[in-house]
């Protein structure tokens, strides 16, 4: 039989590690890291609201309606109690939802920290909510007048302060809690079809839909690409080369993501697009919805009435 | 038999320079199974997109039902309604195909952009989920399918439209043994149940199995003969001419051989 392999193939040769060198290639470890976490995070989302549960079976139409009522609740209530007392009925729906609340209430607290607390956080001063000062942070000599503003001599925490930062904290949290209640516990396609009843054309939602599964498709490509980059590229690659190499994986993707595109269009058109999408939202209501509607409704008035 | 689908002379070119198709005339009868066969790169999905409309020729003719078929007829609602009603097409690759959010979307998705009732439309998807299987699916994001779910929930989302020509481009790309045995028999189910089956491979052992006539793309994207699966599969020194089968080496014990192989049909020693 003729050997027609080339020479070199024939020789093992012997990799010589000759000192530690820095990876500089972290940006390859990273990329596959944050695509792997976003196919994570959609199969999590999926997974959980597939679970059987109470509140996951109740039709999206009847949980998109509740997260607009909700959210006009949460902005009309306006004292500490009615609000805490919301983030009492939140927390329960999360518990009966069999949701991990320890990692709910990691991203609902970080998220509500940043944009409830920090964001806030000035206003629990005198300078801006005038009040009695129960924590002095600065004094001056005298109080002083510039331009339109007055400072005062001592600048401090004053009570009023701190309930605008708490109401306001609380209002983040609780919107943000009941939000990613519902995602985490409805299918993705079914919330989305939801917002047909507030007149959003079905054309609209296939193309969030559309989105929301190219996603997938595009971090798997993402990671592959990388992983595939990842077993080729090693030891002393120059700067100027990971540059070129990063540069032509994002031209590569977004040609990938192209391609797919099309050919989904492709395929959209064999089966009969025309130009104007049609959807049915299969789903009708069932006594639980009414009665999840009932609580929803009922407990938003009350809230009304006492904030 | 009624002649449903005639190419005459068809040539089609990538970017205007890639040759895929050259002057490809082929008649397809009602209720036939044909195959169209060749090495990659032949034009052979190319061909099934301009049956499909899906793309156009650069010259030659495209009748479907004796009328033709052109970006100017497509634009016809009524001619489109019922081209598209009468032909579907499983793709190659089911993730380019499924876009639908969830399993029960996709399988109504062509019944309801082609004019059915919702109430047939949903009737229609619980027989096909039931015949193939995958009822438990039905509420399932397509995303979260494994391969072969994928290929059946592709095969049931163009089964929904009741077609009278299916369209099949690589029936047994990547897929397991199990799931190819299940789609060679459901080919022959639909078949026999009257449907048009064309079909691409250049797997010889499917035309074995399915017994199509098979028109042979050559490198040269010409077609280069029309026959039975007999008469095509028994000439040997054509399918050598057209790539299709290869010499191969291969051993018995310490002893190596050297024949011409198609993975099937020829195993000389």
């Amino acid at each position: 039989m003729e050997n027609k392999i080339p020479s070199y193939l024939l020789n093992t040769e012997e990799i010589n590690i000759h000192s530690f060198q820095r990876n500089k290639l972290p940006f390859i470890d990273r990329t596959i890291h944050n695509s792997a976490k976003a196919i994570k995070s959609i199969y999590t989302q999926a997974e959980n609201a597939s679970k059987k549960n109470i509140i996951n079976e109740i039709n999206p139409k009847i949980k998109f309606i509740s997260l607009l009522y909700i959210a006009i609740v949460i902005s009309l209530a306006n004292n500490i109690f009615s609000q805490f007392l919301l983030s009492c009925f939140i927390l329960l729906i999360i518990i009966s939802s069999n949701l991990n609340i320890l990692n709910i209430y990691k991203k609902i607290l970080f998220i509500a920290f940043i944009f409830g607390l920090l964001v806030t956080l000035p206003a629990s001063l005198n300078v801006i909510t005038p009040g009695k000062i129960i924590l002095n942070i600065f004094s001056f000599s005298e109080s002083t007048k510039f331009w339109i503003y007055h400072v005062p001599e001592n600048i401090g925490i004053t009570m009023e302060g701190l309930g605008v930062v708490a109401l306001f904290f609380l209002r983040v949290l609780n919107s943000v809690s009941f939000a990613l209640l519902i995602v985490f516990t409805t299918s993705f396609p079914a919330f989305i079809k939801s917002f047909k009843i507030i007149g959003i054309p079905d054309t609209f939602l296939m193309i969030i839909s559309l989105a929301y599964k190219f996603i997938f498709i595009l971090s798997k490509t993402i990671e592959e690409t990388y992983m595939s980059l990842k077993s080729r590229l090693f030891g002393n690659v120059k700067n100027k080369n990971i540059r070129r190499i990063i540069t032509g994986r994002i031209h590569f993707i977004y040609r990938k993501s192209n391609l797919t595109y099309e050919q989904t269009y492709q395929a959209m058109l064999s089966r009969g697009y025309m130009g104007k999408i049609k959807l049915i939202s299969e789903k009708k209501l069932s006594t639980t919805d009414y009665i999840a509607l009932s609580i929803a409704v009922t407990f938003g008035i009350f809230i009304i009435i006492i904030g | 038999m009624e002649n449903i689908i005639e190419l005459q002379n068809i040539s089609y070119s990538y970017f205007n320079k890639i040759a895929a198709l050259k002057n490809i005339n082929l008649k397809i009868n009602r209720g036939e199974m044909f195959a169209v066969i060749g090495q990659n790169g032949s034009g052979k999905s190319t061909l099934l997109h301009i049956i499909n409309g899906l793309i156009q020729a650069e010259s030659g003719k495209y009748l479907f039902k004796g009328k033709e078929v052109s970006d100017k007829s497509l634009k016809d609602k009524n001619f489109s309604l019922e081209f598209r009603k009468s032909m579907s097409f499983i793709f190659q690759n089911p993730e380019i195909q499924l876009f639908c959010p969830t399993v029960m979307d996709e399988l109504l998705f062509a019944p309801l952009q082609l004019e059915i009732s919702i109430e047939e439309a949903k009737e229609r998807v619980e027989k096909t989920l039931e015949y193939l299987g995958i009822t438990e699916l039905k509420d399932r994001p397509v995303y979260m399918l494994s391969g072969g779910e994928k290929k059946k929930v592709a095969i049931a989302s163009s089964l929904t439209i009741n077609p009278e020509i299916i369209l099949i481009d690589e029936p047994l790309a990547g897929l397991d043994p199990k799931t190819q045995t299940f789609f060679i028999e459901l080919i022959l189910e639909l078949n026999k149940a009257g449907k048009t089956i064309i079909f691409t491979t250049h797997h010889l052992d499917l035309i074995d199995h399915l017994q199509p006539t098979v028109a042979v793309l050559s490198e040269e994207h010409t077609i280069q003969k029309i026959g039975t699966a007999a008469e095509i599969l028994t000439d040997e020194e054509f399918l050598i001419s057209v790539n299709l089968i290869h010499e191969h080496i291969h051993r018995h014990g310490e002893e190596v051989h050297k024949h011409y192989h198609s993975h099937y049909v020829f195993h000389k020693h």
